[in-house]
C-alpha cells in the first residue's frame, strides 16, 4: 500500500468535537481513491492532516510503511503533492508558478535542471503556449491544469486533489478528470481526491470512501456504490440506474 | 517544429520579463543612491552646492562640516534604512496575512510604541526629559534613548502578546488581523487615558513625538536600525519562493513542503521588530508600508524574488522624497514626515489602483 491511514482522530481544539473520528483508509499506487461525503464531513481536514498542515490527536498516516508525521515537510513534498480547489497563485507567470513545484528540490534558488523539468512538464501538459502568461489571466480550467502541472513537477508518487472540478464548466471538468486518470495510469501515481459529483467519482474512481461525521462508513470498489449507501451518507433521496452497463446517480 | 518554436518563444518571453523586472529593481537602486546624494544638499540652513561639497570633503567651515556629517548624513541614512524596513515589512505582512490592507500598523506595533513613548514622556518626564514651560524647548532631551527604549519595549511586548495569542489558533490570517486590531485599540485607549492626565506641556511633547521625524536619527540609531532591517531583508529574500507559495494558500504551500506556521511566525516577528525599531527611534511614519508594496506589485506582479528588493528601494525613495519635502516646506523646522509620505504617496497610489488594469506577471 502506498498510503495507509489508521484510526486517525483530529479536532481543531481539545474541547471541540472530533472532525475525524477514527478514519481508516488504504490506497495502492496507480489507484484513484475518491472521498465522498457531505460538506463538513471532514474531507479537507483529512487532506490537511496528510499534508502536515495540522497534527492529528491520535492515529497514524503511513506512506509506503513510513510514519508520514515523522518525515520533514520538504521530504514529504518530494513524494506527496497537492492540487487545491479553485487554484489561486498570485500574480505570477505560468512558468514560475509551475517552477515553484520544484521548491522541495532546490530550496532557496532554482537551478537549470529545475527549469528544464518545468519546461518539460509544460510541454507534457500541452501548456507551452501559456508559459509567459500571467496565471491570473487564465481560465478556470487552465488554472487547474497549471495546479496539476505544478503538483506533477514535484515528481510525486502520491497526489491529493481537493475538489478539482469545483466551479468548472463541463468541458473543463472532463479535461481535469481525464488528466487525473492519465496521471494515475501512465505514471502509476496514487491519487486521493474529493468529489461532490458521484457520477464523476464513478467515472474515474477505483476505490470509494464514504465519509460521514468524521468516519469512513463504507469503502470498496464501485460495486459498493448503492442507492442506500448514498442516501445514508448524504441524507438525501436519489435514484440509481444502470446506463450502458454503468451506474448513474439521479439527483431526484 | 512550430510547437517547439512557439515554446522557445514563450520561454524567451519569460526570460525577457525577468530581465525587465531585474532592470526595474536596478533602476530603483540607482535612484536611491542618486536621491540620497541629492538630499544631502537640501536643508534649512541654505548651504550652497559648493559649501556642501566642501563639507562632504571635510574642507568646509566647521559649521557646514558639522551640518553635513552630524545632521544630514545620519538623516539621509535614516530615510533610506527606515523607508526600506517599513516598506518591506508591509509587503511581508500583506503576503502572510493574505490581506491587501495589512501593514506594520496591523499588529498594533505603532500604537504600542506610541503608548510606550507617551508613558515615558508623560509619566516619567522628570527622569527622561529636559523640559520647560517653553514649548519650543521641547525635544527628547536629557536622555534621548529613554523614550525610544520605552517605545521599543512596549511594541515588542505587543508583538509577543499578539503572536503568542495567535499561536493558539495556528496563525490563521484572520485571527492575526483581528487580534492586532484588538490589542492595538487597547494601546490607543491607554494612550488616551495617559494624555487625559498629562500637563499641557507634557501632552504637547507626547504628541510631537508621534510626528515622525528623521531629525532624531544619529549614527548610533542608524546602525541599530540598519542591522535589524538588514537581517530582516536577508531572511525575506531567502524565503522568496516560500512567500510565493503562500500566495496559493496554506494547504498548497504545505503541499510544496513549506512549514506554513513557522514561516508565518518568524516573518511576522521580524517584520514587526523592524517596524518597532524604526518607529521607536523616528516616531510614526505611516502609509509607507501600504503604498510601496501596492505600487511595486502593480508594476512587477507578486514574485517575491523581485518585489522584496523593489519594495526595499521604493520605500527608501518615498521616505527620502518625503523628508526632503518636509524639510523644504517647514520654514526652518521640518514638517511631520509621516504626513508628507501620505500626501506624496496617496495620490500616486490612487492613480495607480484606479487607472491601471490588472497586475503584471
Amino acid at each position: 500500500m502506498i498510503l495507509e491511514i489508521k484510526d486517525l482522530r483530529f479536532g481543531y481544539s481539545k474541547r471541540s468535537p472530533l472532525v475525524l473520528d477514527g478514519v481508516n483508509l488504504e490506497l495502492d499506487k496507480g489507484e484513484i481513491g475518491v472521498l465522498l461525503g457531505k460538506n463538513g464531513s471532514g474531507k479537507t481536514t483529512l487532506f490537511k492532516n496528510i499534508l502536515g498542515l495540522v497534527k492529528p490527536a491520535s492515529g497514524n498516516i503511513l506512506f509506503k510503511g513510513k510514519d508520514l508525521l515523522k518525515i520533514k515537510g520538504n521530504e514529504r513534498a518530494k513524494h506527496i503533492s497537492y492540487v487545491p480547489q479553485n487554484a489561486e497563485f498570485g500574480s505570477l507567470s505560468v512558468f514560475d508558478t509551475v517552477l515553484m513545484g520544484r521548491m522541495p528540490y532546490f530550496g532557496l534558488r532554482s537551478g537549470s535542471s529545475d527549469e528544464e523539468k518545468t519546461a518539460e512538464m509544460l510541454k507534457e501538459m500541452g501548456m507551452e503556449h501559456l508559459a509567459s502568461r500571467n496565471v491570473e489571466e487564465l481560465s478556470g480550467g487552465e488554472r487547474q491544469k497549471t495546479a496539476i502541472a505544478r503538483a506533477l513537477v514535484q515528481e510525486p508518487e502520491f497526489m491529493i486533489f481537493d475538489e478539482p472540478t469545483g466551479n468548472l464548466d463541463i468541458a473543463n471538468e472532463q479535461l481535469i478528470l481525464k488528466e487525473a486518470g492519465r496521471v494515475a495510469k501512465e505514471k502509476g501515481i496514487g491519487i486521493l481526491t474529493s468529489l461532490h459529483d458521484i457520477n464523476q467519482a464513478l467515472a474515474v474512481g477505483d476505490r470509494f470512501f464514504f465519509l460521514k461525521n468524521g468516519r469512513i462508513l463504507y469503502s470498496g470498489d464501485s460495486s459498493i456504490v448503492s442507492k442506500e449507501i448514498i442516501e445514508d451518507v448524504f441524507d438525501a433521496k436519489v435514484n440509481l440506474i444502470e446506463h450502458e452497463g454503468k451506474k448513474v446517480v439521479l439527483n431526484y | 517544429m512550430t510547437d517547439f518554436k512557439d515554446f522557445m518563444e514563450n520561454i524567451q518571453a519569460v526570460l525577457k520579463s525577468k530581465r525587465k523586472k531585474l532592470m526595474a529593481v536596478t533602476i530603483l537602486f540607482v535612484l536611491v543612491i542618486v536621491l540620497g546624494f541629492i538630499c544631502l544638499f537640501v536643508g534649512s540652513s541654505h548651504m550652497s552646492f559648493s559649501d556642501c561639497i566642501d563639507a562632504l570633503l571635510g574642507t568646509g567651515s566647521p559649521a557646514s562640516v558639522r551640518i553635513i556629517r552630524n545632521i544630514r548624513i545620519p538623516r539621509v541614512l535614516a530615510a533610506i534604512i527606515a523607508g526600506a524596513g517599513l516598506s518591506v515589512s508591509g509587503l511581508i505582512m500583506q503576503t502572510n496575512l493574505n490581506n491587501p490592507m495589512a501593514s506594520p500598523a496591523t499588529l498594533g506595533v505603532s500604537n504600542a510604541a506610541v503608548f510606550g513613548a507617551n508613558l515615558s514622556i508623560i509619566a516619567f518626564a522628570g527622569g527622561f526629559l529636559s523640559t520647560g514651560n517653553n514649548l519650543n524647548s521641547f525635544s527628547v532631551g536629557a536622555n534621548p534613548y529613554a523614550t525610544s527604549f520605552m517605545a521599543f519595549v512596549f511594541s515588542t511586548l505587543s508583538i509577543i502578546l499578539i503572536l503568542g495569542l495567535c499561536r493558539l489558533r495556528s496563525f490563521r490570517p484572520g485571527v492575526v488581523v483581528l487580534a492586532g486590531i484588538a490589542i492595538g485599540s487597547i494601546w490607543t485607549a491607554a494612550t488616551t487615558i495617559l494624555q487625559f492626565y498629562a500637563t499641557d506641556v507634557g501632552l504637547s511633547a507626547a504628541v510631537i513625538w508621534t510626528f515622525g521625524d528623521l531629525g532624531r536619527a544619529t549614527y548610533k540609531t542608524d546602525i541599530i536600525m540598519a542591522v535589524t532591517v538588514a537581517v530582516g531583508i536577508v531572511f525575506f529574500i531567502l524565503m522568496s519562493w516560500k512567500f510565493n507559495a503562500l500566495l496559493s494558500g496554506d494547504a498548497a504551500a504545505s503541499g510544496m513542503g513549506v512549514n506554513v506556521n513557522r514561516l508565518r511566525f518568524v516573518s511576522m516577528l521580524l517584520a514587526s521588530v523592524i517596524t518597532a525599531v524604526c518607529v521607536s527611534y523616528l516616531g510614526i511614519i505611516g502609509f509607507v508600508g501600504i503604498i510601496c508594496p501596492h505600487v511595486v506589485k502593480k508594476f512587477l506582479g507578486q514574485d517575491h524574488r523581485f518585489t522584496i528588493p523593489a519594495c526595499v528601494f521604493a520605500g527608501s525613495i518615498l521616505l527620502l522624497l518625503a523628508d526632503t519635502v518636509s524639510r523644504s516646506m517647514g520654514n526652518g523646522s521640518a514638517l511631520p514626515v509621516g504626513a508628507i509620505t501620505s500626501l506624496l504617496g496617496a495620490p500616486f497610489f490612487l492613480i495607480i489602483i484606479l487607472f491601471r488594469k490588472g497586475d503584471r506577471a
